[in-house]
């Protein structure tokens, strides 16, 4: 498929805002992509590997910027490109802006005719861009980048420019691809697809024949979920349909999105499945951890390979498995006497490249495995808890690696359970449904997490905005901080506004006010002092904020007089709270 | 088989040539000479160096193909002082470069010949104008273009039988011109082509000042430009194909 057909059908779907149009719109893709259909499927999301696959093309805005330039010549430097990117605001927009194609390539010479790029070229070249290292590579990749954007028209350029930067923005989400993979190649009949393609249906209208049926989705879903490659489950189910689909299965070696759990309660879970499963639930990084017989890997949450940096775990799995196995568990920090330690010092092993080995001497980690999900040949994806657990005690079950586990129906055990957990340093438990199923990348009622009631964090406040008329001698907004860990300096997190009456804000500004550092128009920059509690719905990373993070509808639950700002929760364990939500 | 001698400076400029362009090629051992032919990853420039075996001390060879990474092969061969002898040597068992000199022996992984880029055929060109000057002059012209801009214009006035290095930038304006007189040899033809100063920098990096430089030009066609090497024992062009020149 030409490049030039891929970017044409790309402008069509970004103009389209219906869904239902959107998807007929990416099935008729699929079924023209031909041999190109797994990259197609891949591009459409703005993928170059498949998600299992942490390969990245290691390309930022900078050096995009820096190859648009040498396309877009003569003396057009990335400045001016970044200028451009300040007037029309995305980067697909400016490479589609400058007139490419000036600097001839030497091909157009030899067989006198310039030539298109087509989707596999466009893949080949990206795929190189990503194996670019050592010395000078960035040259390299702005090089291939360079002569990519060369042959380029204006659609190509803005779409090529958005598939480097891995965000299309076509309206083309994990579902869109699903659903349109399901109704082009699993629809009932032939006849109906055609008759689809050929506009007999209303495309925007709820016609049921444009839908494909429920269980082809769950087909696509289920091999989506086993496979974590879009492009591969497109493939089997146009070329074997849904038998293919059925028969795909988990791949040692290939991770796949972790099971979540939701908030809850002991009677929650116990009502609704009448037994639950009462795990520890460690203070650790989420690790999947693949053993294919001989080589080890360990993933990450989110699918990065992060085996390097923890070889005591790899050598404790190849030690003791003899069977391939695919497990779920969490890797944490210990003591000399084998005690859990906080979640801090796993992050001081995780995901590190360099100094693995004398980090290693500083922090000792292990794994805890609390699930399997393949063993010997056999996908237990659809097995009941109970029945992997039991898998995992047969790999497992005499060594450090999995703890004994609780089934009850009964609140009072659980809530010992938990007072046991929590005594050994742990950070509670984990309420299971034994008969359920494991199902990848989920956050279902399946698996419940324990908690407090409310979520709140202790924060310090380093700054405030005077208010507005009435309230203009009030302060109105509270700048929040959190702590850095081991020292007294402090980074913006977030500002709570809402939930605080007139008369409330009056004592705070009282308290406050003889903390004033500074001011500069509305805004007040405040010495720590003051501690506030402070609930909120969940914690998303921001590149607003000093943190690095920022709390989603902060709510204000009171001073903490008792608190000093020493006491304080720190960026640490925002991070932690940000990892298990 | 192979197995060769050769002076290390003769080697390091040889490999300098290509370096400036790729950083992983293709070298082929041929009977009678070394060659490697390389294009840029944009398929803009390229570069075609010939080393026959009378530049080396000894030279055995029976036609295979090898890939290497520029980079280490220079490292390696940079350990040499320049009037040192290097020994090269093909293990066709473990696919690795065995590469000797006085007092270090190292051994270099080669690189699957086919995971290279495709080399393209080279362009036959018919260019009106060639321009014969010393390294020293091209240097000076470019040096002089990237004063004001990324591109420079190398044209031949045939009336007044001068070659011209033009650069335009955003605005300055810079024309470095060689008269007949100024010039080794001219043969003038119509030629007007646009080119970009990152590839003619990278190659002017690897030409001698002193070596006596031929640059083929024509309109809006690529510039050929060769020189040679190993006192006159090989060869290297490279080829760089023009930008549109918009009016």
């Amino acid at each position: 498929m030409q490049f030039a057909d891929f970017a044409a059908r790309a402008a069509e779907l970004e103009a389209e805002p219906g869904d239902h149009a959107t998807v007929a719109g990416v099935r008729r893709l699929l079924g023209e992509a031909g041999d190109d259909l797994p990259t197609v499927v891949r591009f459409l999301q703005g993928r170059v590997f498949p998600a299992w696959d942490s390969r990245t093309l290691n390309v930022g805005p900078a050096l995009l910027r820096e190859a648009i330039a040498r396309a877009a010549g003569p003396n057009v430097d990335a400045d001016d490109v970044e200028d451009e990117l300040a007037d029309l605001g995305e980067v697909g927009a400016v490479a589609a802006a400058y007139d490419f194609g000036g600097q001839r390539g030497l091909s157009a010479f030899g067989s006198g005719s310039r030539e298109p790029l087509t989707v596999t070229e466009v893949d080949e070249r990206l795929r190189e861009v990503a194996t670019a290292d050592g010395d000078g590579s960035e040259d390299r990749r702005v090089e291939i980048l360079f002569g990519q954007f060369n042959r380029a028209c204006s659609d190509e350029a803005r779409f090529l420019a958005r598939l480097v930067l891995g965000t299309m923005r076509i309206g083309v989400g994990e579902g869109t691809v699903r659903d349109a993979v399901a109704a082009a190649f699993l629809a009932e009949t032939a006849d109906e697809a055609e008759a689809d393609d050929r506009g007999v249906h209303p495309a925007d209208g709820d016609n049921p024949a444009t839908a494909p049926p429920d269980e082809a989705v769950t087909a696509v879903e289920r091999a989506l979920q086993v496979s974590n490659d879009y492009g591969r489950v497109a493939v089997v189910a146009r070329d074997t349909g849904r038998a293919g689909l059925n028969a795909m299965g988990l791949e040692v070696g290939r991770p796949v999105q972790a099971m979540l759990a939701q908030a809850g309660t002991a009677t929650d879970g116990i009502d609704a499945w009448g037994e639950a499963v009462v795990e520890t639930k460690f203070d650790g990084a989420r690790v999947q951890v693949h053993h294919d017989g001989d080589e080890t890997w360990v993933f990450s949450r989110n699918m990065q390979d992060v085996t390097d940096p923890l070889p005591e775990v790899v050598g404790f799995v190849t030690a003791e498995l003899d069977v391939p196995a695919v497990l779920d568990g969490e890797v944490v920090a210990v003591d000399e006497d084998g005690d859990p330690l906080p979640f801090q010092a796993v992050l001081r092993r995780f995901r590190r490249k360099y100094d693995i080995e004398r980090m290693r001497e500083e922090v000792r980690v292990e794994l805890r495995a609390f699930d399997c999900l393949h063993s010997d040949g056999v996908d237990l994806l659809d097995a009941p808890l109970t029945a992997r657990r039991d898998r995992l005690d047969d790999l497992l079950g005499d060594t450090d690696a999995v703890e004994s586990v609780v089934r009850t129906a009964d609140p009072d055990e659980v809530a010992s359970a938990e007072r046991t957990a929590l005594d050994a340093g742990h950070e509670g438990v984990m309420l299971k449904d034994p008969e359920s199923a494991y199902e990848p990348g989920r956050r279902g009622r399946n698996w419940l997490k324990r908690k407090p009631d409310v979520e709140t964090l202790d924060l310090v406040v380093t700054g405030a905005e005077w208010g507005e008329g009435r309230r203009a001698n009030l302060f109105g907004t509270f700048l929040l901080s959190a702590r850095v860990e081991g020292g007294e300096s402090y980074e913006t997190i977030g500002k709570v506004a809402t939930g605080i009456t007139d008369e409330k804000l009056q004592s705070l500004t009282d308290l406050l006010e003889p903390y004033v550092d500074h001011e500069d128009g509305q805004e007040v920059s405040i010495d720590s002092a003051v501690v506030f509690e402070v609930g909120y719905e969940e914690i998303q990373p921001s590149p607003t904020y000093e943190s690095g993070y920022a709390l989603r509808f902060p709510r204000f639950v009171g001073v903490r007089p008792d608190k000093s700002p020493a006491d304080a929760d720190t960026v640490t364990r925002v991070a932690r709270l940000a990892d298990e939500q | 088989m192979f197995k060769a001698i050769v002076g290390a400076s003769t080697l390091q400029d040889a490999l300098d040539s290509v370096s400036v362009l790729v950083d992983e090629c293709k070298i082929r051992l041929n009977e009678d000479d070394l060659s490697i032919r390389a294009v840029d990853p944009a398929n803009v420039g390229m570069v075609d160096l010939t080393l026959d075996a009378a530049a080396f001390e000894s030279y055995e060879a029976d036609g295979g193909v090898i890939g290497v990474n520029l980079a280490k092969l220079e490292d390696f061969v940079g350990m040499a002082s320049g009037d040192q002898l290097v020994e090269l040597e093909l293990d066709e068992e473990t696919r690795k470069l065995n590469i000797r000199m006085d007092g270090l022996s190292s051994t270099l992984a080669l690189i699957d010949p086919d995971s290279i880029r495709q080399e393209p055929d080279i362009p036959d060109l018919d260019l009106a104008s060639e321009i014969v000057l010393e390294g020293a002059q091209l240097d000076r012209g470019i040096k002089a273009g990237d004063m004001v801009s990324d591109h420079v214009r190398l044209r031949v006035n045939a009336d007044a039988e001068a070659f011209h290095i033009e650069a335009e930038g955003d605005t300055d304006d810079v024309d470095f011109q060689l008269d007949a007189d100024d010039l080794i040899a001219l043969t003038a033809g119509a030629a007007d082509s646009l080119f970009s100063l990152d590839y003619l920098k990278d190659m002017n990096k690897a030409i001698p000042k002193d070596a006596e430089v031929t640059v083929e030009l024509g309109e809006e066609f690529p510039v050929k430009v060769h020189y040679a090497v190993a006192e006159g024992q090989g060869n290297v062009t490279y080829m760089l194909a023009p930008r549109i020149q918009s009016e």
